[in-house]
């Protein structure tokens, strides 16, 4: 088994690309983004040994034999539509239409996967120079052998839908790939500056339409293999369950059953069909250990500011010592967000063909570094000796980075020696997963006479996101609380003289997970509803509040003012309210998106009904804008349902929701009017699919604050 | 048990458990693979298609029981991949789907709402699909619907 050095090095971080022209490799390409470079130096002390440690190439360049272009992506195409944003960016630099450049998955077979989780809104920002980079680099490289052949210098040549063009001459990409053999590598060219995007900017259809409303798009259900088996696998509905009495007597007799595989806590049967393999594990008689007894109560007690190990992660003048100092006067409030499940449309599956010295594995996933890892180790084969191959993946919302049933699936192909086809049920999807955990947090501010904010504190109480993720406790130890991933957000934006901000590690024995957005969502909803609170206390416009704290000129001062400035005047928030309607807001720098909103509800019947979501996001560079509205009304939605309706709630260990029945979410009756605004308030590109989610709930908590005059302070949000 | 009936217009006869839920049959068997897998208990609609035209959630109907019936998948919703159904249509003018994975029910109980309600108002649209969609697609799929039913008002 080969051994993984666990050390960082800072050539991991090197973006690796690769040219083919007639099914050769004939450049390679290194380099390495602002964004890697930032991950690098925050990451040059700790083991990050999962996630990110590249040696392949993660790109790769094909130019096929009908003048198309094979882009094989590093990142998984989880509905974000990162296929048609990378499309456009090599685009803009290939000259051929974007519909013409073929995004797909890379496969580990060919040693091209990113080792970065697709996360993180990360995608297209991480990506934006190096896969323009190598473009061009092909381009000049196409340049230079047309010049060759023609006898012309290669600035006398121009680009053009795919063609190199020079007088009278006229040659395709394809054709000129096919007839030269020795190419010229460049020194990578000057890229095209913004002013020259002909693609990039525009709003485009994403590639992926027409597969996905003809139903021939495939995610890992859909995929085969021959002479494939169906497996069912046996999962405790309690957390911590083990078997305690096991009967597979009458599974092992129905009908289509080929073998019912018993490895200590694996159970499966494997049958001919799903049909018969789910008939038969219906007939299996199982009675669990339940070593696991956590409340709910258990929860909440455990996830409480106060108890674990506190890092302080912000400190401006002395935020603490003046709160402590006005104990009996200080503003102080409390907030709770719930835990909760991803409850994504494609349940987890896998298909797995393991033989003697070679594995396969076919899944929907946003890590296929993390299935290499996982799988080598559980069968004891060298990684190079796994194959991975990622179908789309049908909602991914975190739950896709990692514990997917690839391992099971191995191993279940292995005990009946045949490819194996492994899926949830529903039930099984909700009970046996990793959640967003539940949050507390306490918000304390000192306010002055002339209702001035003289110091703040944020204390936010959260279980760890990081170790499911990392495979590892190991973060966690260094760090000594999660503020990478479950404290993301938890940091104070504001101008506040005095702040403090500490987030204090929870323990919980619930498997935890990343959840859209991860930190930003349970901290935005904690600090924004009591900036709402400290506008309404102090009677101050709670968008002019916080544009006040916000007179700063570093960058993200003046983007977030910018944002909240649109917001005003595109929500119509100073014409005159209609009767029976609140309005609230709520703004978040997610990795420097800076996402704001603005809600009109009213309250029907005793029920909240979002009437108007105005949302103006500032992702830098915009690469397909409709992509981004897309992205933000999706996260609009969530993030209605999230303040809403979700929670998830456990009981004598086992999570209470098993169906989408005990699990509410938004439904088309939720709709409501969406307007999105996208300014550019940098020069290159930032996240989108997370940012706009997590000012959802607190601007609806606002709203109601707004209405009612009552605060809001814990989700999902309940009148009464 | 043998069972005939006809899916997409083409006359078929398996043999199978007539327990089989129909949405195994069309997948696993038939091999038409638009159809989804969702939850299993018809709640999310994921596996949504039209049995003598009724949509239907294929996951909790019993195989035996549509014999002698016309079954439609999304497969067979429109003519051909150049002459697509004004639900498809407009699914693309719209760009609805982000993973797309629920986006076979909601076009197939798109298109029985259609048939019922040529120019539906948004609440029609609301409170006529209880379809589960998690990427949020939903305000796009009313402004998809009221788009298909223009295409169908300009096709007549």
């Amino acid at each position: 088994m080969s051994t993984e050095k666990k050390s960082f090095s800072r050539r991991k971080f090197l973006q690796r690309g690769a040219i083919v022209f007639g099914g050769t490799v004939v450049a390679s390409y290194l380099g390495c983004s602002p964004l890697r470079r930032f991950t690098a130096q925050k990451a040059e002390s700790m083991d990050l040994p999962a996630m990110m440690s590249s040696l392949q190439p993660d790109f790769w360049f094909e130019v096929l034999p009908d003048n198309t272009i094979s882009l094989k992506s590093p990142k998984i195409e989880i509905g974000q539509g990162v296929f048609t944003g990378l499309a456009m960016l090599a685009a803009e630099e290939l000259d051929v239409p974007y519909e013409q450049i073929k995004v797909e998955h890379a496969n580990t077979k060919s040693g091209l996967i990113d080792e970065m989780n697709t996360g993180g809104s990360s995608s297209t920002a991480s990506l934006y120079e190096p896969i323009r980079e190598v473009a061009a680099t092909m381009r000049e490289m196409l340049k230079e052998a047309a010049a060759k052949k023609w006898g012309v210098k290669a600035s006398e040549i121009n680009t053009e839908n795919g063609t190199l063009l020079s007088g009278n001459n006229k040659i395709t990409y394809a054709e000129i790939a096919k007839e030269n053999k020795n190419w010229d590598i460049p020194k990578t060219p000057k890229l095209r500056p913004k002013s020259a995007f002909k693609v990039v900017g525009k709003s485009v259809k994403r590639t992926d339409l027409k597969a996905k409303v003809m139903g021939t798009a495939k995610y890992t259900l859909d995929s085969e293999l021959p002479d494939m088996l169906y497996a069912v696998l046996l999962q405790s509905p309690y957390l911590d369950g083990t078997i305690k009495t096991l009967d597979t007597k009458e599974a092992e007799k129905s009908t289509g059953v080929v073998k019912v595989v018993r490895e200590g806590e694996l159970v499966a049967v494997v049958a001919k069909t799903f049909y018969a393999a789910d008939s038969a594990f219906k007939k299996i008689n199982v009675e669990w250990n339940t070593p696991n007894k956590v409340q709910q109560a258990d929860l909440i007690k455990f996830v409480t500011v106060g108890n674990g190990k506190e890092v302080n992660i912000q400190k401006e003048g002395n935020a603490k010592s003046i709160i402590e100092d006005n104990k009996a006067t200080v503003f102080k409030q409390e907030y709770r967000t719930p835990m909760a499940a991803h409850a994504q449309m494609e349940v987890n599956a896998a298909i797995a063909h393991v033989e003697a010295d070679k594995a396969l594995i076919i899944a929907g996933t946003q890590g296929p570094k993390i299935v290499i890892d996982t799988v080598s180790k559980a069968l004891n084969l060298d990684k190079d000796k796994i194959e991975v191959q990622t179908p789309l993946v049908g909602g991914g919302f975190g739950r896709k980075a990692v514990k997917g049933l690839y391992v099971e699936a191995a191993l279940i192909s292995k005990a009946v020696g045949k490819p194996v086809k492994l899926y949830n049920s529903r039930q099984q999807e909700f009970q046996n997963s990793l959640y967003r955990p539940n949050t507390h947090h306490v918000l304390q501010a000192k306010i002055g006479q002339n209702g001035e904010i003289e110091a703040i504190t944020h204390d936010q109480a959260t279980p760890d996101m990081l170790k499911n993720l990392m495979g590892t406790g190991l973060p966690n130890k260094i760090l000594g609380a999660d503020f990478i991933s479950a404290g993301h957000g938890a940091s104070l934006m504001y101008n506040f003289k005095n702040k403090s901000v500490s987030v204090w590690n929870a323990e919980v024995p619930i498997p935890i997970g990343i959840w859209r957005g991860v930190g930003m969502f349970p901290n935005a909803f904690a600090i924004e509803s009591f900036m709402n609170e400290l506008a309404h206390q102090t009677k101050k416009d709670p968008i002019a509040f916080r544009i006040g704290l916000l007179q700063n000129d570093d960058k993200i001062s003046v983007r977030s003012k910018k944002v909240l400035e649109t917001l005003i005047e595109k929500s119509g928030w100073k014409t005159p309210k209609a009767e029976g309607i609140g309005r609230g807001v709520a703004i978040g720098n997610d990795r420097k998106s800076i996402a704001a909103t603005a809600i009109e509800l009213a309250i029907v019947e005793e029920k909240i009904v979002v009437k108007k979501v105005t949302q103006v996001l500032d992702c830098g560079i915009s690469i397909n804008p409709e992509g981004i509205k897309q992205q933000m009304e999706g996260a609009t939605m969530m993030g209605i349902g999230a303040a809403l309706y979700e929670e998830a709630t456990v009981k004598d260990g086992q999570i209470e929701q098993a169906y989408f029945s005990q699990y509410p979410m938004v439904s088309l009756t939720d709709v409501p009017e969406i307007q999105c605004f996208i300014l550019e308030g940098d020069d290159i590109p930032y996240g989108v699919g997370e940012p706009p989610l997590a000012p959802i709930a607190p601007a609806i908590a606002g709203a109601v604050l707004d209405l009612t005059g009552k605060a809001i302070r814990s989700l999902p949000i309940k009148l009464s | 048990m043998k069972i005939d009936f006809k899916i997409n217009g083409k006359p078929t006869s398996i043999d199978v458990d007539p327990a089989m839920p129909l949405l195994w049959v069309v997948r696993d068997e038939l091999k038409l693979t638009a159809t989804k897998f969702g939850c299993g208990m018809a709640m999310c609609g994921a596996c949504t298609l039209h049995i003598d035209g009724e949509a239907t959630r294929s996951c909790s109907v019993p195989v035996e029981s549509i014999a002698g019936k016309n079954i439609t998948t999304l497969e067979g919703l429109s003519e051909s991949a150049e002459n697509l159904h004004p639900i498809q249509q407009a699914w693309i003018e719209e760009q609805v789907p982000q993973c797309g994975y629920c986006q076979s029910g909601f076009m197939m109980a798109a298109a029985k709402l259609l048939e019922e309600k040529p120019n539906p108002s948004d609440d029609d649209i609301k409170n006529g699909i209880t379809n589960i969609c998690r990427c949020g697609t939903h305000p796009r799929i009313i402004k998809a619907i009221k788009r298909a039913a223009e295409i169908n008002n300009q096709n007549h």
